[in-house]
């Protein structure tokens, strides 16, 4: 289901709803890897012990 | 006796291609040994056009049946039709990925948006010379640079433009070192492309396990329509990224992925036969792909220029046009225009981040577009 019409006019709007939405998108994972390096502060990962394993 | 000599030799001349020999195929034929030149001389990309120019040959030569039912290109075809082959293809990319560059600078991701212009451009003028909108929108794919995610969101929009959009595609990505660095020049001053850039901070394992785990909850929450790719992007990379299943990680980005890449460069070359390939829509689609490839490297470079006026620390421009996903050739293109302007610079782990952002930019336009023109 679509109401977006097989035109120019559509292939425009389409084309920037796509655009402005994949630069918000791309924003929130950007936000969320800038919150990541927290997660150094509460846990450790001990990298000998996992290369060690199976 | 020497009339029915001459009938047998009809006859055996009948059963062979040599009658259907025309000057289409000559051309696919050439076509296909210019791909193989292009990888065993020139060394671009010999992974993927060694196996397109090979099959893109083969199939050009009449008598072939390889490409017919039950033919062993029939079936790699197959493969690629029923979307089985690209989301392995990601699954083996994913083993491979060190997702740091990304992680470790976060704004970096916004290149591999910016860089996405050109999937716009061509898909405007696409509508514009007279395709569907559908079409259009698998044209536009192109632009994106991603063989994989190309070939899903022309099965779902316009999947009779599967041979184009593939063969664009994947030829495009290799002639990258020829297509970006004018485009890159073109935009850059000579200071701007000689800038060096900070080291980046070292990323935590534990960030590097968490990050697949997070995009693909992300992704199957708000993109659905590619979540299959992504996914599997992403289980490759925590099978990398735990250590501890080494043997699963180097499968699925070594053997698993050479035999998948056989089948792929298999399937894509053998769609390229003369009858149905050499037409004005052909000529029309591989154009287009060309013009979503340079915007798209010239606005990935000037998305950086952008961000620049606003960032102290700032950014080479020539990393923009690495967001424009095809991992890692725009990347290695990007620094090796950035070496030749300053051979001090190494900018490769720099421009790894938006290259590995573009992969996501990729996905989440073509999930838009999925969405938007109603595709699951």
């Amino acid at each position: 289901m679509t109401s977006i019409p097989d035109t120019i006019g559509g292939a425009v709007a389409i084309s920037i709803i796509d655009f402005i939405l994949s630069f918000v998108i791309i924003s929130g994972i950007g936000l969320i890897l800038t919150a990541l390096p927290l997660v150094n502060r509460r846990w450790k990962i001990n990298e000998a012990k996992l290369r060690s394993g199976h | 006796m020497i009339e029915q000599l001459l009938s047998l030799f009809k006859a055996l001349l009948a059963q062979t291609g040599l009658q259907h020999f025309g000057w289409g195929n000559l051309l696919m034929i050439a076509v296909g040994i210019t791909m193989i030149f292009l990888a065993v001389i020139k060394k671009y990309e010999p992974f993927l056009l060694i196996g397109i120019g090979f099959a893109c040959v083969v199939v050009n030569v009449p008598g072939s049946d390889l490409v017919l039912p039950g033919g062993l290109f029939f079936i790699a075809q197959q493969g690629v039709a029923a979307l089985i082959v690209p989301p392995l293809i990601f699954l083996g990319v994913g083993a491979m990925t060190d997702f740091g560059p990304m992680i470790a600078n976060p704004k970096l991701v916004l290149l591999g948006a910016g860089a996405h212009l050109g999937i716009f451009v061509a898909l405007i003028l696409a509508k514009f010379i007279g395709f569907s909108l559908s079409e259009a929108g698998a044209i536009g794919i192109i632009g994106g640079a991603d063989g994989p995610m190309a070939i899903f969101v022309t099965m779902k929009l316009a999947p009779h433009l599967l041979p184009q959009v593939s063969v664009a595609a994947y030829s495009y990505m290799a002639l990258m070192p020829l297509i970006q660095p004018p485009v890159m020049r073109l935009l850059t001053t000579s200071k701007e492309r000689k800038m060096s850039m900070a080291q980046l901070r070292p990323v935590s394992r534990l960030e590097k396990i968490l990050f697949p785990l997070i995009i693909a909850g992300v992704v199957n929450l708000f993109f659905p329509p590619v979540a299959p790719l992504i996914t599997m992007l992403m289980l490759g990379n925590i099978l990398r990224e735990v250590l501890i299943v080494g043997r699963l990680a180097e499968t699925a980005g070594g053997t698993l992925l050479n035999i998948i890449t056989l089948v792929l460069t298999a399937a894509i070359g053998s769609t390229m036969v003369a009858d149905s390939f050499l037409t004005l829509k052909t000529l029309e689609i591989v154009a287009l792909g060309l013009v979503a490839f340079v915007f798209g490297t010239g606005s990935g470079v000037l998305t950086a220029k952008l961000m620049n006026l606003f960032l102290k620390d700032k950014i080479n421009p020539l990393i923009g046009s690495a967001g424009i996903a095809s991992v890692p050739i725009a990347a290695r293109v990007s620094h090796n225009v950035a070496h030749k302007a300053n051979p001090k610079n190494y900018l490769i782990y720099h421009a790894m981040g938006p290259n590995l952002a573009g992969v996501f930019g990729t996905a989440i336009s073509g999930g838009i577009l999925l969405a938007l023109l109603g595709t699951k």
